[in-house]
């Protein structure tokens, strides 16, 4: 369900001033991966020069090394949706349709970080975030659990809310973070990891909370609602270096300054993105995942490492 | 004889549906609550059987006591276990995703026939498969654990919105078409061969183009089709009507609600006839001088 991809082309509109520092007005693009279902859950790994992504209808985590090419990481994958780097470099990964996170370790396996939630089993975790002290957040709607073609072996909900939940470093604690979202999807800290952002695609906003040391966070306050007919909810959400917000948002990837002021819209028509990553060695551009492909293009500002 | 309803449940906020008579109760769905409820006749209760249960709508119980459900919201056809989890079964027909189930029965050997129509109310998640070119009865056989076949069935219908097997499961009957879409709307009864295929349809009922057509229907034990239809908007009105196997209208009852959905006999000896409507309600009405096939 999305047009050519020889004809894909990335647009810029809802230009504020200033916005030349985000992106050029036509930027390149380059086509990663063509044959997957879904795509989601891109992670650049500076440490070994690769791309991270799943295809989620498609059943695989994969990785794309520039000028290697593309190999299955994890096949069949319990519907894998986000992923993320830890300390050590391991994939950490939301397992969606599986109902857990889970990590790839050094030796190959795959641990469960958890599974379940006061004795019942997790909704199904969407995208998931490390922090710079090792902890491991992550949203947890019910979507792995309806919607269409993406869902895993059970798909009976247990959990009244659907939490934002945190790992403690040591891997022991899992504590609910926020009940206050309908449906949380993308998370992740400002730069200096004292602001997490979570967005909502039910209700199409994006929340900000003060994080306190203990890994609590304060009450949230709305850093952005998005409005207007256009199609498509709030899905994949990165910060840069200069704590500008980058969602996945109706009618494009939206970036927002630091005040959730929009200043660029990224447009990929007749494509629908569901997430980003920042890579490559100058994190300077920027991966789309989409229904149907991975792109890349090039950016005016350095993303986040993700790690 | 005049039907006396009365509203034994609900009002849910929305539209009920699916219902199936577990021999003590009675399973209905709350479908835009996204819960399925059981009514106990015997307490006057109501309790929920399954919480999100993604706009699920017709309803079937299976000989083990596993329920399957047509989710509307997830476009397929999931299986209640007894356990309390819930299992995904097949939701693909010839590797294409198959449309927005509304309705099940499960027959004597295990089959489930599905009604696949397409729907207004879109699904959920991004729209990442299209919908098929047609929108028919399916049928899944189980050929292993948790594993399914589906087949297709109809290559007539415009949309299946119910459908039903006779007693000795020889006719499937499959009321067709959405007034909404401006469909003319039909009951159908397929001759079934022992493999399960249908045969040439008669047409047992063709509905005028204003009229709502046939949403929910059960048997009685003299193998009548009673049948909920009609709407306020226009035609004859909401209705509860008694068809023969030969497609005869024996009688028309007013409906308690308006846009009846679905119906079941229930209560003891399958004396009560039960019906769940658009405004949420679910009504029964005692002594109609019917009961209902007991299979």
């Amino acid at each position: 369900m999305h047009g050519s991809l020889e004809t894909l082309k990335v647009e810029v509109d809802l230009c504020a001033p200033g916005w030349e520092r985000i992106i050029d007005p036509s930027p390149p693009v380059d086509i990663i991966a063509r044959d997957i279902i879904f795509g989601e859950g891109p992670t650049w790994d500076a440490r070994n020069k690769q791309l991270f992504f799943t295809d989620i209808i498609g059943d695989t985590i994969w990785k794309w090394k520039p000028g290697v090419g593309q190999e299955a990481v994890l096949a069949p994958s319990v519907k894998a949706n986000g992923t993320c780097l830890d300390l050590e470099n391991r994939l950490v990964v939301a397992g969606w349709g599986g109902r857990t996170v889970f990590r790839l370790e050094k030796d190959g396996t795959w641990k469960t970080l958890a599974d379940k939630w006061q004795g019942k089993k997790l909704n199904s975790p969407n995208d998931i975030v490390v922090k710079s002290d090792g902890s491991v957040w992550f949203t947890d709607p019910p979507g792995g659990l309806l919607n269409v073609g993406m869902v895993g072996h059970d798909l009976q909900r247990y959990l009244e809310t659907q939490p934002v939940f945190r790992i403690s470093p040591d891997g022991k604690d899992l504590t609910v973070v926020t009940e206050d979202n309908i449906y949380p999807n993308g998370l992740c800290f400002s730069p200096d990891e004292k602001i997490l952002y979570v967005n909502c695609s039910r209700e199409r906003v994006i929340r900000a909370y003060d994080v306190k040391a203990d890994g609590s966070v304060g009450k949230a306050r709305v850093f952005h609602q998005y409005s207007g007919p256009e199609r498509g909810v709030p899905d994949g959400l990165k910060c840069d270096v200069a704590g500008n917000v980058w969602c996945t948002a109706p009618g494009g990837i939206w970036v927002h300054d630091p005040s959730g002021k929009p200043v660029v819209r990224i447009k990929t028509e007749g494509h629908h993105p569901t997430n980003i990553a920042f890579g490559d060695d100058d994190w300077k551009s920027l991966y789309i995942t989409m229904i149907g492909s991975v792109v890349r293009t090039r950016i005016n500002i350095a993303g986040m490492p993700s790690r | 004889m005049a039907w006396n309803f009365e509203l034994v449940a609900g009002p849910c906020k929305g539209r009920t549906g699916g219902l199936a008579w577990d021999g003590k109760g009675m399973l209905f769905s709350a479908v835009a609550e996204e819960r399925i409820l059981r009514y106990d006749p015997a307490s006057g209760k109501t309790e929920a059987f399954r919480k999100w249960s993604g706009r699920t709508n017709g309803i079937a119980i299976a000989k083990d006591g596993t329920v399957f459900g047509a989710q509307e919201g997830g476009r397929r056809v999931i299986h209640f276990l007894t356990d309390g989890s819930t299992a995904p079964t097949q939701e693909l027909l010839d590797g294409a995703h198959h449309n927005q189930p509304v309705d099940v029965v499960v027959d004597s050997r295990g089959r489930v026939w599905i009604a696949d129509p397409y729907n207004s109310q879109p699904p959920f998640g991004p729209p990442a498969y299209p919908f098929l070119p047609h929108a028919s009865v399916l049928r899944m056989d189980n050929v292993g654990p948790r594993m399914w076949r589906l087949a297709r069935i109809t290559h007539d219908t415009l949309g299946p919105r119910a459908v039903m097997l006779s007693a000795d499961e020889k006719t499937l009957y499959v009321a067709d078409g959405d007034v909404e879409r401006g469909d003319v709307c039909q009951l159908f009864a397929y001759p079934l061969n022992a493999h399960g295929s249908a045969g040439h349809c008669r047409t047992l009922l063709t509905f005028a183009a204003v009229e709502r057509g046939i949403e929910g229907m059960c048997l009685d034990s003299d193998g009548n089709i009673i049948a909920c239809l009609g709407w306020k908007k226009s035609g004859s009105g909401p209705a509860v009507i008694v068809v023969s196997p030969g497609g005869t209208i024996l009688e028309t009852h007013p409906a308690p609600a308006d846009m009846p959905m679905r119906c079941a006999f229930g209560d003891a000896g399958l004396g009560s006839l039960y019906v769940t409507a658009g405004d949420g309600g679910l009504y029964r009405a005692q002594g109609i001088g019917r009961r209902g096939l007991k299979r």
